[in-house]
């Protein structure tokens, strides 16, 4: 398999790379280890209003929905059940469909994985009951399966929240918001206004879950001295961190950004790593709103298109500058600052950039 | 904290806490002789001995006092369990196959050589392969057996070797690398990151980094570092029951795979060629992995003497200056303790080491260093 | 926090066997492993990465950004040896060796010489 373009991921990042990429003339391989494009945005019901020019508000659902049309009428070629396993010595990606494993020749590839979300460790996390805010989401809004009925939100993040939200919109009883913090984290008024009958338990920790063979029953250690709860479920929001897998095997070198979710792999303004013909885009790159993380996939592409001649530089700058100033003004402020000192310390590292054949 | 390190002048220092520098040090405290130091520049099995197959494999290594040796280092773990735990130490025995009747001969010829130092070797039909392993392809034509083969658990060994040694008094300094070795007035001065050390004798066990060592000292080791790629798979129900030439599997359930060999210096990653061709190379062998999942690859360092033979013993012409590096550290490392610290402690050894010296490699044309 | 907390899910290891090993000297995600299994399992430390981190972070008051990741290996998901098998085109060269090749290989040459 051969194209100009390979991009690696059909979240809401690598199909606006990849409808860009071909927009300008590319010839594109989109996969995705997943059944179906659209990544994480399958099961998000919230309303997104912030999105590049071009995109009508809507809820996750729906804007993924219509990237994905978009996407069945391009020409892009899409394989769905494929996944990125490594490479080879050349520097080929390998893709597994499960029954072989091949190489894609491609000039430029665009990494765009996403990420994963944070465990949190406390006596009993392995019981069944104990998950992850995105699981519990993916089971309500995906699989349509209530994963309890009475549940504690261990974070107070926005993802806590949204989650939470959607839980008792699905008639689940959420008992109780627990934050190690002095403050609740989320920053949307409106949510946090939502659930406002919810206790937020602050400077507060779980000591301990328990259940014979299920949760049943958790304790936490509050302020206030230890407090007990029935509850069948425990969702953890503990934050995301990207998927490091996919750069690690192309001979990206990663950096430690704590405000990006950690170990993110290095890169330049162009979303260029510090492998010159990968670049990098959405989640993976520590972006965490659907607005910039759409943006992000179609500076990659752009990038791209210019490392493999496909466009000149002086296009490939105005078409990118015009992004980086929508995503300016859409980004949450402690990312997009993140951002910029990982751009800043990657510029100065920037000596492995070599162009490329 | 190692003390008084700017005074004290240690019996022995040795460099590289990889198998073969954890066992010399071990066995050297043993006889609770020497005041000994064990510096790595990073945690023991960070090297080689953290990346390898760690089959003890004897049977094929020739010339056959090559295979003695190995042989003996075989004997020698079984009763190195008793005194410092287990290290899963299992003596299966092991099957080479060989896919051409045409190679019966060369097998037959194995099995007279080996014979001649108490190695017995079987040469198998295929059908006596399938009833010892009936998990082999029917496609191979036959194989190379013996009892005296099998595995260990390396991060086990590694990690008791320098229990014990701690326990006899070894000090240990890890996360420090040594930057220079001096002699003066007799006495090495081991320069490292975190100050200079002091000893009448050191030994260089530093695997594939063993040249730069030598360097230290000026002196040129004959070795090439060849990479390897291992495959793993999910843990599986126990159903190889021998080390075969290629494939094992641990005591956990899972199933080591591979034999690869690139020349590609010190660079550790893993591709997917190699991967591939090893897939390859294990359902020819034991079709039924092709079902199994494999959930990770790895890829360790070879280091090989030029002549494929262990190098260990004095250098020559450094007095107390000691040389450890070999190709097969797993299934070599309890002899080469023993008869290292013979060396050192006794002046003499209980076999002849003379063919396994630095010397041999005298007369190759001069080398730069 | 509990020192039985299991850390590692795949392999059961908990916050004793970890701190254990820190006090045994180890100092990154990956010595850790090689010495109590630690993110060997079907999961490969996606899950138990961060908190392993945290553990060494506290234990040897380090900063957590001057923790590495562990080294993460092929194949990013497990994968049927079948599948990783099938699909090559053949390999010009091969880096296979075969340890019976070997000693015969070896066995020659040596046997001259040493007779
Ligand atoms: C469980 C979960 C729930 C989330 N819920 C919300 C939410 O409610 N609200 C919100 O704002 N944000 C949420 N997020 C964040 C969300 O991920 C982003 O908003 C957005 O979906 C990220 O887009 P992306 O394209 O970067 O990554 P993703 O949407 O994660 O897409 C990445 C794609 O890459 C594929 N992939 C990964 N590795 C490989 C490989 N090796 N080979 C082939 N394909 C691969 C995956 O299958 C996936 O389809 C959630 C994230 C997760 C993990
Ligand atoms: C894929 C593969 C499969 C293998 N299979 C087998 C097998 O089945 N059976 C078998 O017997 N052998 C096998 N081997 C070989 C075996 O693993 C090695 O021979 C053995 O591990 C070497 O041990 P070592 O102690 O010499 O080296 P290492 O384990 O590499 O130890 C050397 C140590 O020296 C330290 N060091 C280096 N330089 C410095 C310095 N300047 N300052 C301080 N410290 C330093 C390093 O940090 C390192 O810890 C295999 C190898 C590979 C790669």
């Amino acid at each position: 398999m051969e194209a100009d373009v390979l991009i690696v991921g059909a979240g809401p990042a690598g199909i606006s790379a990849a409808l860009t990429a071909e927009k300008f003339g590319a010839k594109v391989i989109l996969i995705d280890e997943s059944f179906s494009p659209g990544g994480q945005l399958r099961q998000q019901t919230q309303y997104f209003s912030n999105l590049p020019t071009g995109y009508a508000p809507d809820i996750g659902l729906k804007v993924i929905e219509t990237l994905i049309k978009h996407l069945y009428a391009s020409s892009v070629q899409v394989y769905t059940n494929h996944t990125m396993i490594g490479a080879y010595k050349n520097g080929m990606i390998g893709v597994t469909d499960g029954n072989k494993t091949f190489p894609i020749l491609a000039r430029a590839n665009i990494l765009a994985p996403g990420a994963q979300e944070e465990a949190k460790i406390f006596p009993g996390w392995t019981l069944p009951g104990v998950m992850t805010a995105g699981a519990a989401q993916i089971l309500i809004n995906r699989e349509s399966v209530l994963p309890g009925k009475r549940a504690v939100m261990i974070g107070t993040n926005n993802f806590a929240f949204t989650v939470a939200k959607q839980l008792h919109d699905c008639g689940v009883t959420i008992e109780a918001f627990i934050e190690e913090k002095s403050q609740i984290t989320c920053s949307d008024g409106i949510l946090r206004d939502e659930l406002k009958h919810v206790p937020v338990w602050t400077e507060s920790t779980v000591q301990i879950a328990q259940g014979t063979g299920q949760v049943e029953r958790v304790s936490v250690h509050t302020p206030e001295g230890r407090k007990e709860i029935d509850v069948d479920l425990i969702c953890i929001s503990n934050g995301f961190t990207p998927i490091l897998e996919p750069f690690v095997i192309m001979d990206c070198e990663l950096t430690y950004k704590k405000h990006l979710g950690g170990w993110v792999p290095l890169y330049n303004e162009k979303l260029q790593t510090t492998n010159p013909s990968c670049f990098i885009a959405g989640n993976a790159a520590g972006i965490t709103d659907l607005g910039p993380i759409l943006l992000t996939g179609e500076i990659a592409a752009i990038s791209a298109l210019e490392e493999i001649g496909i466009l000149n530089s002086e296009e490939a700058e105005i078409e990118r500058r015009k992004r980086w100033l929508e995503l300016e003004k859409l980004e949450n402020t402690a990312v997009c600052q993140a951002r910029k000192n990982l751009i800043a310390s990657s510029r100065s590292r920037q000596s492995p950039l070599t162009k490329s054949k | 904290m190692v003390m008084n390190k700017m005074t004290k002048v240690f019996d022995c220092i040795i460099i590289g806490s990889g198998v073969v520098g954890s066992s010399i040090a071990y066995h050297l405290s043993e006889r609770k002789k020497y005041e000994i130091l064990l510096i790595d520049k990073s945690y023991p099995l960070s090297g080689t001995s953290g990346s390898t197959q760690a089959w003890v494999w004897v049977h094929s290594k020739t010339p056959n006092w090559y295979g003695e040796l190995s042989m003996y280092s075989a004997e020698l773990y079984a009763y190195l369990e008793k005194k410092i735990g287990d290290f899963e130490y299992k003596r299966t025995g092991g099957i080479a196959p060989f896919y051409n009747e045409g190679d019966r001969d060369k097998a037959l010829k194995l099995a007279e050589e080996q014979g001649k130092v108490g190695i017995k070797i079987d040469v198998l039909t295929r059908d006596e392969v399938l009833e010892k392993e009936p998990a082999v392809s029917p496609k191979i034509a036959g194989a190379t057996f013996s009892k005296w083969d099998g595995n260990l658990n390396p991060f086990r060994l590694v990690e008791l070797y320098i229990r014990a040694a701690k326990k006899n008094g070894v000090q240990c300094s890890f996360y420090n690398r040594v930057t220079s070795i001096k002699k003066v007035r007799g006495i090495f001065h081991v320069e490292t990151e975190q100050g200079v050390f002091q000893g009448n004798n050191v030994i260089l066990a530093g695997g594939p980094w063993s040249k730069e060592l030598g360097k230290m000292l000026g002196v040129y080791i004959p070795v090439r570092q060849v990479r390897g790629q291992i495959l793993i798979t999910e843990p599986l129900k126990p159903f190889l029951k021998y080390t075969i030439g290629g494939v094992r599997q641990t005591d956990n359930g899972e199933v080591l795979i591979g034999y690869s060999k690139e020349e590609v210096g010190y660079d550790r990653r893993t591709t997917l060629d190699v991967m591939q061709q090893t897939a390859r190379m294990a359902i020819d062998l034991v079709p039924a992995l092709a079902k199994a999942n494999i959930v990770r690859a790895f890829s360790g360092i070879r280091v090989i003497p030029e002549d494929g033979l262990p190098i260990f013993g004095e250098i020559p012409g450094i007095k107390g200056a000691y040389i450890a590096v070999m190709h097969s550290g797993i299934t070599l490392s309890a002899i080469v303790g023993t008869l290292m610290t013979e060396l050192l402690i006794d002046g003499e050894t209980s076999l002849d080491i003379s063919r396994y010296s630095l010397k041999r490699f005298s007369n190759l044309p001069n080398r730069k260093i | 926090m509990e020192k039985s907390t299991i850390v590692c899910r795949c392999e059961e290891i908990n916050i004793e066997e970890i701190e254990l090993a820190i006090k045994n000297g180890a100092r990154t995600f990956d010595d850790i492993k090689r010495l109590t299994r630690c993110g060997m399992g079907p999961c490969q430390a996606k899950i138990c990465m961060n908190p392993v981190r945290e553990i060494i972070a506290t234990y040897t008051n380090t900063p957590l950004e001057d923790i590495p990741p562990p080294r993460l290996r092929m194949p990013a998901i497990p994968v049927r040896l079948g599948a990783l098998a099938n699909g090559v085109e053949d390999f010009k060269e091969s880096s296979i060796a075969s340890v019976f090749g070997e000693s015969v290989e070896d066995g020659d040459e040596q046997n001259d010489e040493s007779v």
